[in-house]
């Protein structure tokens, strides 16, 4: 009996890793494809009809050309710019905001929430053309700032859901505590319960991070004359220089990439629960 | 005790969750230097009036009053009273030493006076060697210690102590008990702690409040609350048995602890329900004619359904669940 049940057992493991195996092949196929064409020269991916699946002759031309040929510079500074600003307003309104909630009553705390996500129910589009309105007129169109601040309409709700979540895993007593040892309120939330909820506030700084660095709809309407890269890399799919597009569609993957990896341990679905089995 | 001046004084407190009432006009006189015990089953409030004492909840009315002065309306962090929560609350991001000098830190003491207090009050609980630890990696019995000196380094105008020796293991609680005594004598201030278990407050304390349904029943020296408890409750609850109790006539009931009554003689009966070996000591639980149970020292195993004689020594008598007098006969 006991070696059938770990049979069994064994079983549903290898069920589990094909199944992890063929959404990891999702995933990472486009990717693949992506750093493929952008490597190699067009003769032996665009140009062809049954291009090869496997790299050969690598090289660095796309890159040159795209590289060359646009201000690529400018573009990736305002996107790191806009991605930074967005990932600072969303932690600026995210941690009290959180704090907030943490204090009310569970089922009303979580209403709450459930009503900030109804931005993001909202076709962005819908959203950016008023405020790139309201922006022209408030002189802020074109701006980092103006950009960073509408696409943290879409950021704050996760990551205020996020925060609460770690907020709520600190035992209550650690905040009394600290109250009665002296602190404020103002002082208890930043110098203790936000260093003890610090990898719930990082991974929400870096998928605020992440949605800004790629973020369009916002950027092409909000700030279409100093274009972030994901505009960049829509204007030359526009213009028909895929390969340039590719190249810069792998600049953009890069820190994305690097950042999920390197931040994997963080990025836990107990973050993402936003305390709501505890 | 001796200038009985009062330290901490509670006026028609009364807290409500929602429809539940949790204080329900309490009413409380600590004087400066005791230790003193809130006692009661659980769930009746006795945390939550210690964090109404130190300022964490809000009262719905009534006052705080702390030497003379009323405090109702201070946040926490300027009542400078202390409390020891449960779990300890250590703060898990910071080792020993930055636990217990984390208040004068913000207070903004100077870097040797911190060094000096948190060296003394280490030296006090016997905790110098661990003072670079990690609170994660120190025993039960250690955190509490760095609770308490954490504490102490502010010289507070009172301790509050929630549950201090229930998340011990049995044989530190006993030493926890009597260091606790030990540090009030020494400190010659004031302590309050809440426990649910009566066996923590017998030996070590001045007074003890016991607390049921939001309301002080009866606060006394354990000595008295044993041997005269104000109502039928607290001498059911006070004691290692219950208080037993006979009907005198309709309104009347005769209460009386077990030692109180001398079996094998006596007008008195009894039918034995079950022996019961305490530790050397036997006990007979017997019920009465009027259907109470009561409990006798026995000197053997006797078989259930024995009819037992005895009589009582002395006895309170109790009117309406109320206490009236001690009585005592030859």
């Amino acid at each position: 009996m006991r070696v059938e049940i770990m049979k069994r057992k064994t079983l549903n493991n290898y069920i589990l890793y094909a199944a992890a195996i063929i959404v990891a092949i999702i995933f990472i196929y486009p990717l693949y494809i992506l750093f493929m064409v952008s490597f190699s020269p067009t003769r032996y991916t665009l140009d062809e009809l049954y291009p090869s699946q496997l790299p050969s002759h690598l090289s660095l031309t796309n890159f040159v050309s795209a590289l060359t040929q646009y201000n690529f510079v400018s573009p990736m500074f305002k996107s790191l710019e806009v991605a930074f600003l967005v990932g600072i307003i969303t932690l600026a309104v995210a941690i009290p905001a959180a704090y907030g909630l943490s204090k009310l009553n569970k089922r009303l705390a979580n209403l709450i929430v459930v009503f900030l996500f109804m931005a993001n129910l909202v076709p962005a589009l819908i959203i950016a053309i008023p405020i790139s309105v309201e922006f022209i007129k408030a002189g802020l169109f074109d701006s980092a700032l103006a950009l960073a601040l509408a696409q943290s309409l879409f950021t704050m709700p996760l990551a205020t859901f996020i925060i609460l979540g770690a907020f709520r895993s600190i035992p209550k007593d650690i905040e009394n505590q600290a109250r009665v040892d002296g602190m404020g309120m103002i002082r208890t939330l930043y110098t203790l319960l936000v260093p003890l909820a610090k990898a719930g506030v990082a991974v929400a700084f870096l998928l605020s991070w992440l949605t800004s660095w790629d973020e369009f709809t916002f950027a092409v309407i909000l700030s279409p004359l100093k274009p972030t890269l994901p505009v960049i890399v829509y204007l030359n799919i526009t213009e028909g220089s895929l390969v340039q597009a590719a190249a810069f569609a792998a600049v953009i993957s890069v820190p994305v990439i690097i950042l999920t990896v390197v931040l994997q341990k963080y990025i836990k679905g107990v973050y993402l629960s936003g305390g709501l089995t505890g | 005790m001796t200038q009985k001046k009062i330290k901490l004084e509670l006026k028609h407190i009364t807290k409500k969750f929602g429809k539940n009432v949790i204080l329900d006009d309490v009413n409380l006189k600590i004087y400066e230097g005791e230790l003193f015990a809130i006692l009661g089953p659980s769930g009746t409030g006795k945390s939550t009036l210690l964090k109404v004492i130190v300022g964490i909840e809000d009262p719905d009315s009534g006052s705080v009053i702390v030497d003379g002065k009323d405090i109702t309306d201070l946040p926490p962090n300027k009542r400078n009273i202390a409390m020891v929560f449960q779990n300890y609350a250590l703060y898990p991001n910071m080792n020993v030493f930055g636990n217990i000098s984390f208040p004068l830190r913000l207070e903004g003491m100077k870097k040797s006076e911190i060094e000096k207090k948190v060296n003394d009050a280490a030296k006090l609980l016997g905790i110098s060697e661990i003072l670079r630890s990690s609170v994660n990696s120190i025993s039960g019995g250690q955190k509490q210690r760095v609770a308490l000196a954490r504490a102490l380094v502010r010289d507070p105008a009172m301790f509050l102590l929630d549950e201090p020796f229930s998340n011990l293991d049995a044989r530190v609680r006993f030493t926890a008990r009597e260091e606790l005594k030990r540090l009030r004598d020494s400190l010659k201030s004031t302590f309050i702690y809440v426990t649910h278990d009566q066996r923590e407050t017998s030996n070590i304390t001045t007074r003890v409040g016991v607390l049921n349904n939001g309301t002080f029943q009866q606060i006394d020296s354990f000595n008295n609350l044993y041997e005269t408890p104000k109502t039928k409750w607290v001498g059911d609850f006070i004691g290692n048995f219950p208080m037993g109790f006979m009907q005198k006539d309709k309104t009347h009931l005769i209460g009386f602890r077990p030692e109180w009554a001398v079996v094998g003689k006596g007008n008195m009966t009894a039918k034995l329900v079950t022996n019961e070996v305490s530790g050397n000591t036997n006990y007979w639980m017997c019920e009465t004619k009027g259907g109470l149970m009561i409990v006798l020292v026995g000197n053997k195993l006797l078989k259930v359904g024995t009819t037992i004689h005895f009589r009582l020594k002395k006895y309170n008598l109790y009117e309406n669940d109320k206490f009236v007098k001690q009585v005592k006969s030859k």
